[in-house]
C-alpha cells in the first residue's frame, strides 16, 4: 500500500501522472470548462488563482453570505508581505531554519515519544519530536515531526523507515517542507533529472 | 488510501480575531492547494507584534491535513444553528474539499461548556475540536520551520 505512494519516497510526486489525468480531465469537459469558470464564485478563483476546478462545488455556511466585504477584508488582511525563509525555489525539501523537519504520517495512536526516539533516533540525533495529541480523546493524533540537523540524516530517515510498521501500523515518512509549489499545471513532463531521487541540498 | 479523491483540491483557511481596543487582533492561517501555508498573527497587546509567515509544504503534509479534515466529518455539518460572530470575536473556517466548498462562521468559543450550551452541540463540539487539532499542527509546522514561538 505505502508503495503505492511514490510521492512518500521520491521527493517529486508522481505530478506528471497526476497531470496527464488533468489533462485528460481538461479535454473531456472542455467545452464545459468557460462556463464553469464563469459560475465560479470570486472565492474560489482567489484561493486557486481560478481555472483548476472542474465542476461547481457544492456550497454551504454562513461564510458566504457576505462574501464581497468578507473577501474585501481578508485580502486587507493578507495582503502584506509574508516573511519566508530564503529559498532556491524548485523541487526537492526545504531547510527549516535550525535543520530538516521530516513528517511521519499512519502514526499508531498509542504510539510514545519513546517509540518515536526508538524508530528514529538511529539516523541522527533528533532535535525536536512533536508527537501531537488528539485533543478530544488524547491520543496521539496520527502523525509526528522530526528535526534532524543534517539533510543525510532525514535523507536517510526516510529512505529506511518509509513504508515500514511502527506498532503494527504502515508508516509514511517523507519530508514536511518543500522548495517550492507542488502542482504546477503548466509543467509538462520534466525532463531526467527532475525526478532524482536525492535532490541536490541545500546549503 | 492511494485513491483519485487525493488528487481533489484542497484548500484550508482559519481565522480568529476581534476588533477590540487593540485593534484588530487576529491569527489566521491557510493550506493553499499547491502547498502553501501562510500563517498570520496579529496581537497588538503590550509589543505590538505581527507575524506573517509563509511556507510550502509538501504534498504529504497536505494529505494529513486532509486526512485530520476527513475524519473529523465537518463537511456534513452546517453552522446554522451556531452562535453568530459577535463583539466578542468572530471565526471563521473555509474548506475545500472534492466537490464541496464550506464557509462555516461563528462566535469565538471559551471552553465546551460554550459549547455544550449552543443549539447544535454535536456540530460545535466537531468544530471546536477539529480547530484545535488543526491549530496544533500548523504551530507545530510553523514553529519548527521558522523558530519562531507562534503564540
Amino acid at each position: 500500500m505505502v508503495n503505492a505512494e511514490p510521492e512518500a519516497v521520491d521527493f517529486e510526486p508522481e505530478e506528471d501522472d497526476l497531470m496527464d489525468e488533468d489533462v485528460g480531465d481538461a479535454a473531456a469537459s472542455s467545452p464545459n470548462r468557460a462556463g464553469a469558470a464563469a459560475n465560479t464564485p470570486r472565492l474560489k478563483s482567489a484561493i486557486t488563482g481560478g481555472g483548476s476546478y472542474s465542476a461547481p462545488k457544492k456550497t454551504k455556511g454562513r461564510g458566504f453570505r457576505d462574501e464581497a466585504a468578507a473577501e474585501a477584508e481578508r485580502n486587507t488582511r493578507m495582503s502584506a508581505r509574508f516573511d519566508s525563509l530564503d529559498s532556491v525555489g524548485g523541487p526537492g525539501p526545504e531547510r527549516s531554519i535550525e535543520g530538516w523537519i521530516v513528517l511521519v504520517t499512519g502514526v499508531h495512536e498509542e504510539a510514545q515519544e519513546d517509540d518515536i526516539q526508538n524508530a528514529f533516533g538511529e539516523y541522527g540525533e533528533i532535535k525536536n519530536l512533536h508527537l501531537n495529541l488528539d485533543r478530544r480523546t488524547g491520543f496521539a493524533k496520527g502523525y509526528a515531526l522530526i528535526e534532524y540537523e543534517a539533510y543525510e540524516e532525514a535523507q536517510r530517515a526516510i529512505n529506511e523507515t518509509d513504508g515500514t510498521e511502527l506498532l503494527t501500523q504502515a508508516i509514511i515518512v517523507d519530508w514536511a517542507f518543500s522548495r517550492g509549489p507542488f502542482r504546477r499545471r503548466n509543467m509538462r513532463r520534466s525532463p531526467r533529472g527532475h525526478r532524482s531521487r536525492s535532490p541536490r541540498r541545500r546549503f | 488510501m492511494a485513491g483519485i479523491e487525493e488528487n481533489d483540491e484542497f484548500y484550508l483557511r482559519y481565522y480568529v480575531g476581534h476588533k477590540g481596543k487593540f485593534g484588530h487582533e487576529f491569527l489566521e492561517f491557510e493550506f493553499r492547494p499547491d502547498g502553501k501555508l501562510r500563517y498570520a498573527n496579529n496581537s497588538n497587546y503590550k509589543n505590538d507584534t505581527m507575524i506573517r509567515k509563509e511556507v510550502f509544504v509538501t504534498p504529504s503534509v497536505l494529505k494529513e491535513c486532509r486526512r485530520i479534515v476527513s475524519d473529523s466529518e465537518i463537511m456534513k455539518e452546517d453552522d446554522n444553528n451556531w452562535p453568530e460572530p459577535d463583539r466578542v470575536g468572530r471565526q471563521e473556517l473555509e474548506i475545500v474539499m472534492g466537490n464541496e466548498h464550506i464557509s462555516f462562521t461563528t462566535s469565538k468559543i471559551g471552553s465546551l461548556m460554550d459549547v455544550q450550551t449552543s443549539k447544535d452541540p454535536e456540530g460545535l463540539r466537531i468544530f471546536y475540536y477539529l480547530v484545535q487539532d488543526l491549530k496544533c499542527f500548523v504551530f507545530s509546522l510553523i514553529s519548527l520551520h521558522f523558530k519562531i514561538k507562534p503564540i
